[in-house]
């Protein structure tokens, strides 16, 4: 029993924490850009592919959770001024579309590049193996990957939190216009905030590959856990995002623990339940937090 | 100094002012008096850069800004205090003030220190939420705002509004010692026509689509009560 609930609650922290990135980023591009990326969860797969490729040209993993977010994030760069930029004045749907082709986009040149079959990332030495948690047992490389997770949230919150980027940031995504009244640059944070999100989901993808392996439509599912937690959480609300993401996170490895198959629509169940009780989501006012 | 030559906005279509000309000197304090919907709001966001102009010259000393964006015409040492304040909610007072720290471009010395002192009520709440203050707060926090950037011209949008009259005095008076110390030369729309005298010498009388009906100084004001009556209700 013991086992079990230390197993439930690591994997949950886990899976909650990979959505917390993802569901962060995701809202920080919307709260910034008025643009649902949907797009994100190619880029998620994006970083594993990348993160495998700089391990297996002898890079180690840690290597690879440094380059690949890098790389991802310099393609959101060139996302957002070819496709983004020109299409600021027009209503969402135009980069809702196009970033839905860019998925599709994204998701043929990985099978180009890296074939259909699936890959693994080669970890460590040190990362392989089991630690004993009292009578419990944990895979060292998931608790490796909990801690990375745990880094990476922190990192963020301190952008957010303590930073100038991070003041701009937060005061884009709610008046804009007095921001640029301030003497700030506005575009840039905004690009800033793009390509922050990007990043995240190519960080979110480097983790996430050694969780549940690397293949061509990892992405797909991803995406729309991004976006339960981001509805859930509220749109453009970031401490909702991380909540909200925590609970779907804990909802669905219990569901899976016990009931497979219906794990998802358990997930699903949750969040119409939660919208009919608060419509905008746990914590949306239309805000970003 | 401001100069504004032959100016044109729109707002879409919409053709709001209409060929304006005005000057506001260097250290000089001057306001724009004018009913609703005039297009005093609009004056100074074309002056600032958030509706750009469509024709004429906007000179901020010298240089022709018109169609700059807004953050480049605070760097040449503008700040813009909107009548809606527009405090940015889930920033803390504090991270408010960081914003704008040194973006004007001047060479003043105002810190989050500084703005405390003359502003101890936000020193004392500078953790809370900038929608949690009130409105006397707020106005207090978006001038503390402005002068973080170290302007040398402040563009001061109804500063009255939504305050008590005790509160209104009280901002006027900061307001009007600090320009004077300061030098900083200030333009301010006010629908309360007695705090416009108190703070500014000149005043521009707007009538509709921003045509000006004439330009009197606070004396003539005090002398002929009546004036800005029988101007402004052409
Ligand atoms: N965003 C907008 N879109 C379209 N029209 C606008 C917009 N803002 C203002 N207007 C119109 O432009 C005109 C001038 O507005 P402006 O806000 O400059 O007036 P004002 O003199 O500041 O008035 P008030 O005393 O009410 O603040 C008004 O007729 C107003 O209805
Ligand atoms: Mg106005």
């Amino acid at each position: 029993m013991f086992a079990i609930t230390v197993d439930i609650i690591l994997n949950s922290l886990v899976l909650g924490g990979i959505f917390v990135i993802m569901g962060v980023g995701l809202n920080i591009i919307y709260g910034l850009n008025r643009v649902m990326n949907l797009a994100h969860g190619a880029l998620y797969a994006l970083g594993a592919y990348f993160g495998f490729s700089v391990v297996a040209v002898g890079g180690n993993y840690f290597l690879a959770l440094l380059i690949a977010p890098i790389i991802v994030g310099i393609l959101g760069l060139v996302i957002e001024r070819v496709l983004i930029t020109p299409m600021r004045k027009r209503s969402m749907i135009y980069t809702l579309i196009l970033t839905y082709g860019l998925m599709f986009v994204i998701d043929g040149l990985i099978k180009f590049f890296w074939g259909v079959e699936t890959r693994f990332i080669h970890l460590p030495e040190f990362m392989q193996g089991t630690v004993s948690l009292g009578s419990a047992s944990y895979p060292v490389f998931r608790l490796v990957i909990l801690i990375g997770i745990a880094a990476v949230v922190a990192a963020l919150m301190l952008l957010l939190g303590r930073t100038r980027l991070g003041i701009n940031m937060r005061a884009a995504s709610e008046i804009p216009e007095m921001v640029s009244a301030c003497g700030v640059n506005v575009r840039g944070v905004q690009i800033s905030g793009f390509v922050l999100g990007c990043m995240l989901a190519g960080t979110a993808g480097v983790l996430a590959g050694p969780l549940f392996t690397v293949f061509p439509i990892m992405g797909h599912d991803m995406l729309i856990s991004s976006f339960v937690v981001v509805v859930i959480g509220g749109l453009g609300s970031l401490r909702g995002a991380v909540i909200a993401a925590l609970m779907i996170g804990f909802v669905q490895t219990l569901a899976e623990f016990f009931i497979t198959e219906m794990a998802m629509v358990i997930v699903y169940m949750l969040m119409a339940l939660i919208l009919v009780i608060k419509p905008l989501g746990i914590l949306g006012e239309g805000k970003f937090e | 100094m401001i100069k504004l030559e032959g100016i044109d906005t729109y707002y879409g279509t919409s053709h709001v002012i209409q060929n304006l000309s005005l000057e506001v000197d260097t250290g000089e304090a001057v306001s724009i008096l004018g009913r609703n919907g005039v297009g005093k709001t609009t004056t100074m966001r074309s002056i600032i850069g958030l509706t750009p102009p469509k024709k004429g010259r906007v000179l901020i000393n010298g240089t022709d800004v018109r169609g700059w964006p807004p953050h480049k015409i605070v760097h040449l040492g503008l700040a813009y205090v909107p009548a809606e304040r527009h405090i940015f909610p889930d920033l803390s007072v504090e991270e408010n003030l960081i914003l704008a720290q040194g973006q004007g471009g001047g060479d003043g010395d105002w810190s989050l220190d500084k703005v405390y002192e003359y502003f101890p009520v936000l020193g004392q709440r500078r953790r809370s939420g900038g929608t949690k203050l009130s409105g006397g707060e707020q106005q207090m926090l978006a001038i503390g705002r402005a002068l973080m950037g170290n302007p040398t011209i402040m563009l001061l949008d109804e500063p009255s509004q939504g305050l008590s009259p005790i509160l209104v005095a009280k901002v006027a008076s900061i307001v009007s010692d600090l320009c004077s110390q300061h030098g900083i030369t200030l333009l301010l729309v006010e629908q309360n026509f007695r705090i416009a005298l108190a703070m500014a010498g000149r005043h521009y009388l707007m009538g509709t689509k921003s045509k000006l009906q004439g330009e009197v100084r606070s004396q003539e004001i005090i002398e002929d009560q009546e004036l800005i009556k029988r101007t402004l209700a052409v």
